[in-house]
Formats: structure tokens, C-alpha cells, sequence
């Protein structure tokens, strides 16, 4: 497990270098450049040649892209965001606590609620109840979250304000956590969206697991229908989501853009987002960074996982 | 009982969904639903008051000299202004002029031929006690001279190189000795207005260091110029930007609200929160010396990604004073000024719209070698562009895209906001929308007009009845517009354009790009293989400040940094230089610039469609400068 860990570990080098090199290239041919959005109309031809000076951008692309390699390793210095006025690993460090209190608890709240909904699926599949927790399923599933986020501002904060529309502001997580009234929404729409998705994978991959022979085999022991459910057939059902879980990963680095910018919640989607249109080039690349390292985090641990629910597999030495 | 959980899980989970699809819009009470402004009720002291940032544009610099990168309306006027004041204030009323009640110094006296100018300095004192004095004006003029090339707003010629000498009379008095008679409002207003006096306390190269041993602010003008070199780095990392490496670390930001530097003001509010996400609160200063004072008790701006969100956060009422997103306005106005109504889901709210200071137009590329080598040459033709322009219908587009909140520009003035600068002609439209005056300047000078295809030139050559220098036989109207995508009244404005130019057979390839594409298209070039553009359309034009008188020599004069389509015209140069040095009016500038068409005009869609609760007062009318003075503003019962 460790030399495999180890190895994946190589590969995941290889791969970022290689993305940020790709997103490096890709950035840096946008037409008027970083000089142009950070200074905007007024910039004269002087003030742009001063700004790229400054910044290394009249330097070729490979040399401006070993500084910025060199300054990642040496110094985690992932570079300046104007449009921030700050450190760019400074800015991913304060928003990406937030995205993954928010994600998170959406993530896990899914998880709490789809994985036992899967599971009634299955226990009364083909009765009404299942029909209708299909239908909800697929109404939610191929709802838009902008949809659902609008629909629950309209009628809980609106209509009955119950809740705020609007997430919690502040500098910290403590901040965010102190104004739990904020974050239901937001957590609500991620969630739900979610729980569609798991507890659709979750009973389908149930209904499967049930029909091995291994869970024929204990039926005929005389394991009764709970233990049969719970013991046998559940470990080997949850293995989908875990796959999912991993892939879930940089979803919960990268954040929810349209969720957080529905609620106005400052967490790290927003904040590629934002780069993207201010053409903010190293808070894009920070942003892609820390989403390139995620979705390799996340493959990593699911593979992991697997190990840990099923003996049966095992890595190559 | 499991079952029994489940049923009422479903049950809730659908009657929400179905509740939500049909929940109906509050019911509008009367005051938030009409244009009227409410009047009634009585002034409470103290409160909260909470103003909604502009969508994606939060502040993040708090030192007032700063480089462009900084330069903008978020950092400036609704977040440094509310506690550092400029020398002068622009912003009177509704209109773009000098505030004398709100300057630090009186109106400036101007003798000797207009090379002379004195500065009196009103009382006002810093929150530490001191005075605001000449030597805090000296500290930022010594500033601008060692660090002109990081003062946004500088520009070769201009204030400083303009200024021969400048002494200190007395604590309340300055001369400035110009290198060159200037006008007295230009130099007023674009040159003066640049000012902001520092603290001598700001006169520091350390922390803790004892104030005014930086050495910047008791030199003589422009004679220390390292040592002021030394305090503007010194502040500017404070302020998170270290000018000689932009990437080093720091975490300024977070220490706004708390540096002792940033704590001394002259203006009517002091930081007691900052993120930097951008959220700020202010509470009053207590030793503020000018008028009037804050009657509420704190002030918070709050930063919003989107103006969707923001519109949530109105709806869900988290803030005071908000804005309406212009695709969610409801009725139409006949009148650009005046609110129609609100938004029904908008109730305790009124309805105000702002224009700013500011003029809409894209550019030609007067230089370009697009069209096989013509556009260039076909743009410096007078007539073309007249031609263009008249297919340009304001009025109508204003109507029907921005539902009647929209102001014409139909020169380098604006015409809205009132103002005394705007000339009758060019409030009249010299080019109202005719397609028949377009098509017979094209016909008139040898051009095959094909109306819904391209028109030609057919007779090459430099008579009057002909297309014009360096234009041949065969030549094509068909140019590409580029536009800022993001918009839909953008898209639609274009689209509408398009096709009315199309009626004389201009054809127009029309494509999108990101504001900062386009924006970064839009560059001044020689002609050559690389200056192909011929018409990029950012959607914003330029906003008059801190150039407030609009002479325009920054976008329109040869070779200015801003001109963009490389327009050059003796007549506007010299033009120019005279609305600049003379007493000559801006009026003969402005007509003969609005008929030469440099830029072509578009319409200017309303800044921003304010939104404040009907307890809110004090608000009205709003500064055209985008400046924001909630020291006027007070709540009601």
C-alpha cells in the first residue's frame, strides 16, 4: 500500500506540473493580458510596460513559468492578486476553510440522508413509497441549482424568513459558524442536489449487491433480512459512493460556484470564478492549483477507501 | 413508524417544492412601488446604516496615493473619502462641480496671468489633534514629484511637471507657481483635484517612528525626493503593496481597521472593520471638523459577487441601501431621471437612479489594417463616420433596451448629469438618426450603397465626390465589431446596431469577448499586421475623474494615453491646449468634437438603479461622482 501510495504520489507531481503548465500557457494568451484588467482603460502603454516589468510578464513564458514553479516550491508563494491586494495564497487560504464548512456539511448531510434512503429504496422497491422517492430523486437530479437555490430563498426567506438569502459573511469560520441561520440554504441546496445523486447510486447499487450469492448463501444460513441487509450486503453496496465521495473532493476544494454566488457566500468557487472574469491570472492559477490537487487527493483516497471496504482488493507491489 | 417518517419526508420535501414554485410576490406597499420619495416621519440619531457594495468591486487599498491598479470608485470615493478628505471635493448636489462646504481649502485664486495660483486652507483638523495644514499638501505634492510614475492619475506634462515651484505662505496658505498659464477651471479641476493632504504623522519610515521624520513632508517642493521615495514605499506596504516586489507577503489588509496609521483622519468616519472580502464598518469620528456630522452610529458596506445576490440580500432585507439590477426593473420610464416604479418584490424601498459623470462611445481604430488593408483609411473619412453615426438612434435604443434609463452622449460632455458645461448643440444631437442623410453622404461620395449587403467604393480618389484618400476601387464597408460579453442589453444594443447599420450596407461581423479582451484589443497601435481591430466596444467609455472639467485631452488629443483608435486632429489638438491653458470656453472644443466624431456616441445606460429603505434619509440626491456621504444620512421613525 505504501509503495503504491508513493507511486501515485510521483504521478500526481507529473500531473500537476503538467496542468499548471497547460492553464500557465492558456492564461497568458488572453488578449490585453493581466496588465490590462488590473489597471483597466487609463493604462497607458508606459504604465502597462511598468506593470509587466514588475510582475515578470515581459520575461518569456517558460522563464515566467519556472519563477512561478520556483516560488511555489521554495516559498509557497503562489503570487500577487491585484484585484485582491493580497497574496494570492493568502486570499485561497482565508476562502477555502469556508468552502469546505459549507460543502462539506452539504456533502455529509447528503451522505447521512441518501445512503439510508438508497437502502428504503431497495427494502420497498416497486411500492409507492419508492416510486415517489424515485420521482423526487429525478425532479432534484435534473433540477438546476440556480433553480433550487432561488426556490428556497423565495419561499423560506422571503415568503416565511425562516432563513437568511443571503450566507454568512465574515473573515473566519467561526464567523460563518456563529450565523448558523445563514448557512442553512445554501447547505440545503448543495445537499439536496446531492442526495438525488447518492441515494439514486445507492439503490441501484443495492438492488445488485442483493443478488450475489454470497447474500443468497447467508439468506439460506438463516441470517435474517437485517442482518443480511446491513452485514453482507451493505459494505460491498457503499463502494460506489465512495467513488463518488472521492470525486467529491474537488468539488469540495474547488467549492459550489453557483451556490455560493446564489447566496453570496465567499468561499473558493466564487473566487476561481471571480478570476476568471477579472482575468485575474495568478489567483486563476492558485485557484487551479488547489482544484488540480484536490481531484488527485480525491482519486488517491478513494482508491484507498477501497481497500479499507473490500480486503479483496489489493494494490500491486 | 419508519414508513410513517418517510411518507412525511416526501410529503414535506414536495409540499416545498410546490410551495415554492407558487409562492407569490409580497404585496408592494405604497411608498416602495411608486417614484415618490418618502417625506414624512421623524429624525433618529444613531443606527446602523448598511450600503451595498457594487457587484464584484470591493475595496482593497486604503492609502489615497496609489497606482492604477488601485484607482478605482470602490477604493476612492466610498471608501477613502469617508475618511480622508481631498483638498477639493467634486460633487454638488447632482452636479459634477466644486463643493466648497465639503473642500478642505477655499476656491483657488488665480493671478498673474494664470500662473499663479493661491491655496486657503479651511480649518479642519486630523483626528490626532493637528491641523490640517500646508505642510500636509506640501507631503503629498513632494510625494507625487519622487513617485509620480505610481500616482495613478499622472500624466507626462501634467500636474507635477506642470508646477515651476510651490511654498508654503503660512500653515493655511500655499502658492503654486505654474511652468505655464493654465485655465483656471482646468487646472482646478483636473490638476488640484488630484489632491488629497496627508498627516504629517503619515511622515514615517517605520512603525512607531516619530512623525514627520520621514523628511518628506517639511521639504521643500520636489527637493526630497528619496526620502519620499522611502515613506510612499513604507505606506503603500502598509497598505499590502510593496511597490518594488508586488509578490512578497504581507497581510496588511487585515490590520486596516487597527494600524494607528490609517486611524488618523480629517474625515467624518474612522475603520472599525475591515476584511478583506471587503467588508467595512465605519463609526463616526468624534473630533470630526467639518459639517455636518454623522447622525447614525455605524456604517457598513457589504460586498456582493453578483448584483443578483445583492438583490437577495435587499429582498431578504440585510441592507439599507441597496440597487436594483436594471434587467429586473419592472416598468419603464418616460423620464431617465424619475423612477416609474419599483419592483414589486420590493416594498419599503424607493427608487433612485444615478448617473455618473461619464461619457459611452467605443472606438474607430484609425489606424487599422483590417478590411484588406482599408479600415483605417475609410475611418478618417469625416463622412463615413457621420454616416455611421447617424444610424445610431439613441433615443429609440434607450427606450426600448434600457426601459428609458438611459442618458445620449453626443459628444466629450456628458449631457446628464445637469451640468454647466454641456453646450445646446450638443444637447440638440448634431447627427439624429437618418437613414437617408447616411445613405446619401455614402452616395454622394462614390460609393455603391447596397442596403442589407456591402456597400462599395466605386469611384476612388480625393475629390469631394469621392471615397477618399488611399481608399480603392472596390473598397468594402464590412468591419468587425467586438463587444463585451456579459450584458444582454450589450447584445441587444449591438444586434439593434447591426442591423441599422446594415440599412446602407455598413456589415458588421459582430463577435464577443470578455471585457478585459476587449478592453486589451482596444489598444492605440501603428498601422501593421498586429493593428488589424476596427471596432471594440468595452461598453463603459470614460468617467470623468479626477478630470472632472471634461477637456478630454486624455482620450482624444495625439498620442494621448487613453485614445485609443489613434484619432489625430490639429484642430482638436490645438483645441485642447487652448481649454487647457486659456480662458478660451470649453464650448468651441466640445462642438467641433462632437461633430468630428472620434469615438462613435452610444447611448449611456443608467450607473446604477439605487435602492433605499424608506426609513432612510439624507440620500438624496446622489453625488454623480459616485462619492457617498452617509455623515447626511439618518434614519426615521
Amino acid at each position: 500500500m505504501i509503495g503504491f501510495i508513493f507511486r501515485r504520489f510521483l504521478q500526481a507531481i507529473v500531473v500537476v506540473v503538467g496542468v499548471m503548465l497547460i492553464v500557465f500557457l492558456l492564461a497568458h494568451i488572453i488578449p490585453g493580458g493581466a496588465a490590462r484588467a488590473a489597471l483597466g482603460p487609463r493604462a497607458t502603454k508606459a504604465q502597462i510596460a511598468q506593470f509587466n516589468h514588475l510582475n515578470h510578464y515581459d520575461q518569456p513564458l517558460l522563464k515566467q513559468f519556472w519563477l512561478y514553479i520556483d516560488g511555489l516550491v521554495t516559498s509557497f508563494n503562489l503570487g500577487y492578486s491585484y484585484h485582491w491586494n493580497q497574496g494570492v495564497t493568502t486570499v485561497i487560504l482565508a476562502r477555502l476553510p469556508k468552502t469546505l464548512v459549507l460543502v462539506g456539511i452539504g456533502t455529509l448531510l447528503a451522505l447521512i440522508i441518501a445512503v439510508p434512503l438508497g437502502i428504503l429504496q431497495v427494502v420497498r422497491r416497486n411500492r409507492p413509497i419508492d416510486y415517489v422517492l424515485t420521482s423526487l430523486s429525478f425532479v432534484f437530479y435534473a433540477m438546476p441549482v440556480f433553480l433550487l437555490g432561488a426556490l428556497l430563498i423565495l419561499y423560506f426567506s422571503f415568503d416565511l424568513h425562516w432563513f437568511s438569502s443571503e450566507a454568512p459573511q465574515g473573515a473566519t469560520v467561526g464567523d460563518i459558524l456563529s450565523q448558523p441561520r445563514g448557512l442553512v440554504l445554501p447547505v440545503f441546496t448543495i445537499a439536496a442536489l446531492t442526495i438525488a445523486s447518492f441515494s439514486r447510486y445507492m439503490r441501484s447499487s443495492m438492488m445488485e449487491t442483493l443478488t450475489e450469492d454470497y447474500v443468497r448463501t447467508a439468506r439460506a444460513k438463516g441470517a435474517g433480512p437485517r442482518r443480511v441487509l446491513y452485514v453482507h450486503a451493505l459494505r460491498n453496496a457503499v463502494i460506489p459512493i465512495i467513488t463518488l465521495l472521492g470525486l467529491s473532493l474537488p468539488a469540495i476544494v474547488g467549492g459550489a460556484i453557483i451556490t455560493e454566488s446564489l447566496f453570496n457566500y465567499p468561499g473558493m468557487g466564487l473566487l476561481a470564478y471571480q478570476a476568471i472574469t477579472n482575468t485575474d491570472i495568478p489567483l486563476l492559477l492558485g485557484t487551479t492549483f488547489f482544484a488540480t490537487l484536490a481531484t488527485i487527493a480525491g482519486s488517491l483516497v478513494a482508491d484507498i477507501l477501497y481497500a479499507v471496504a473490500d480486503p479483496r482488493i489489493r494494490y500491486a507491489k | 413508524m419508519r414508513r410513517l417518517t418517510s411518507v412525511v419526508t416526501i410529503a414535506v420535501l414536495a409540499a416545498l417544492l410546490l410551495a415554492a414554485c407558487s409562492s407569490s410576490p409580497s404585496t408592494p406597499s405604497a411608498s416602495g412601488s411608486g417614484s415618490g420619495v418618502p417625506t414624512s416621519g421623524t429624525k433618529q440619531a444613531g443606527g446602523t446604516a448598511t450600503w451595498a457594495e457594487a457587484p464584484n468591486t470591493q475595496p482593497n487599498y486604503i492609502f489615497p496615493f496609489m497606482s492604477l491598479a488601485y484607482f478605482s470608485v470602490a477604493n476612492i470615493n466610498q471608501f477613502q473619502f469617508l475618511m480622508y478628505r481631498p483638498l477639493y471635493w467634486f460633487g454638488n448636489g447632482a452636479q459634477p462641480t466644486i463643493n466648497p462646504s465639503l473642500s478642505l481649502a477655499q476656491n483657488p485664486v488665480y493671478s498673474n496671468n494664470n500662473t499663479t495660483v493661491v491655496v486657503n486652507l479651511n480649518p479642519y483638523k486630523w483626528s490626532n489633534g493637528e491641523t490640517v495644514t500646508a505642510q500636509d499638501v506640501m507631503f503629498w505634492m513632494n510625494m507625487m514629484h519622487s513617485d509620480k510614475a505610481n500616482w495613478a492619475a499622472y500624466a507626462p506634462t501634467f500636474i507635477p511637471d506642470n508646477i515651476k515651484s510651490l511654498t508654503i505662505n503660512s500653515p493655511t496658505q500655499l502658492t503654486f507657481t505654474l511652468t505655464a498659464a493654465a485655465n483656471p477651471y482646468w487646472f482646478t479641476y483636473n490638476q488640484l483635484s488630484q489632491i488629497t493632504p496627508l498627516p504629517v504623522a503619515w511622515d514615517i519610515t517605520s512603525t512607531g517612528a516619530s512623525a514627520g521624520s520621514g523628511g518628506c513632508s517639511a521639504a521643500a517642493f520636489g527637493k526630497e525626493d528619496s526620502k519620499c521615495n522611502a515613506v510612499y514605499t513604507f505606506l503603500s506596504k502598509e497598505a499590502g503593496y510593496d511597490p518594488a516586489n508586488p509578490h512578497a507577503t504581507n497581510n496588511s489588509l487585515a490590520t486596516y481597521a487597527t494600524n494607528p496609521i490609517w486611524q488618523i483622519v480629517d474625515g467624518p468616519w474612522k475603520l472599525s472593520s475591515f476584511d478583506a472580502a471587503g467588508n467595512a464598518s465605519f463609526v463616526p469620528n468624534p473630533t470630526y471638523s467639518g459639517s455636518p456630522k454623522p447622525t447614525l452610529a455605524k456604517f457598513v458596506e457589504l460586498p456582493f459577487t453578483t448584483d443578483d445576490a445583492q438583490f437577495n440580500a435587499l429582498v431578504g432585507g440585510h441592507v439599507n441601501f441597496g440597487y436594483l439590477p436594471l434587467q429586473d426593473v419592472t416598468k419603464p420610464t418616460t423620464n431617465p431621471l424619475v423612477s416609474a416604479g419599483n419592483n414589486p418584490r420590493l416594498s419599503g424601498f424607493y427608487l433612485a437612479p444615478l448617473y455618473t459623470w461619464s461619457i459611452n462611445y467605443f472606438p474607430e481604430n484609425f489606424n487599422s489594417t483590417g478590411d484588406s488593408g482599408n479600415a483605417g483609411n475609410i475611418w478618417k473619412q469625416l463622412y463615413v463616420r457621420q454616416a455611421f453615426q447617424y444610424l445610431v438612434d439613441q433615443p429609440l435604443y434607450i427606450s426600448k433596451i434600457d426601459k428609458g434609463y438611459g442618458v445620449p452622449t453626443y459628444g466629450p460632455v456628458p449631457v446628464e448629469p445637469t451640468n454647466p458645461f454641456a453646450s445646446t448643440v450638443e444637447k440638440s444631437n448634431p447627427y439624429p438618426y437618418s437613414v437617408a442623410k447616411a445613405k446619401s453622404l455614402l452616395s454622394s461620395h462614390g460609393w455603391n450603397v447596397v442596403p442589407n449587403g456591402t456597400t462599395t467604393c466605386t469611384n476612388p480618389g480625393t475629390g469631394a465626390s469621392q471615397c477618399g484618400a488611399n481608399i480603392p476601387a472596390g473598397a468594402k464597408l464590412a468591419f468587425n465589431l467586438e463587444f463585451a460579453s456579459g450584458n444582454a442589453s450589450q447584445v441587444q444594443l449591438n444586434n439593434t446596431e447591426k442591423s441599422s447599420w446594415a440599412q446602407v450596407g455598413f456589415n458588421i461581423t459582430l463577435s464577443e469577448a470578455s471585457f478585459n479582451t476587449v478592453l486589451g484589443n482596444a489598444t492605440a497601435c501603428t498601422p501593421g499586421p498586429s493593428c488589424s481591430w476596427e471596432l471594440e466596444n468595452w461598453g463603459a467609455g470614460w468617467v470623468y475623474a479626477p478630470d472632472y472639467y471634461p477637456t478630454g485631452e486624455e482620450i482624444f488629443s495625439t498620442g494621448a494615453g487613453s485614445n485609443s483608435g489613434s484619432y489625430s486632429d490639429s484642430t482638436n489638438d490645438s483645441l485642447t491646449v487652448q481649454t487647457n491653458t486659456t480662458n478660451t470656453p470649453l464650448t468651441q472644443w466640445e462642438n467641433y468634437l462632437a461633430k468630428q466624431l472620434p469615438v462613435i456616441w452610444q447611448p449611456n445606460t443608467v450607473t446604477e438603479m439605487s435602492e433605499i429603505q424608506n426609513s432612510l434619509r439624507g440620500v438624496l440626491p446622489q453625488d454623480p461622482l459616485w462619492s457617498i456621504n452617509p455623515e447626511n444620512w439618518y434614519f426615521v421613525k
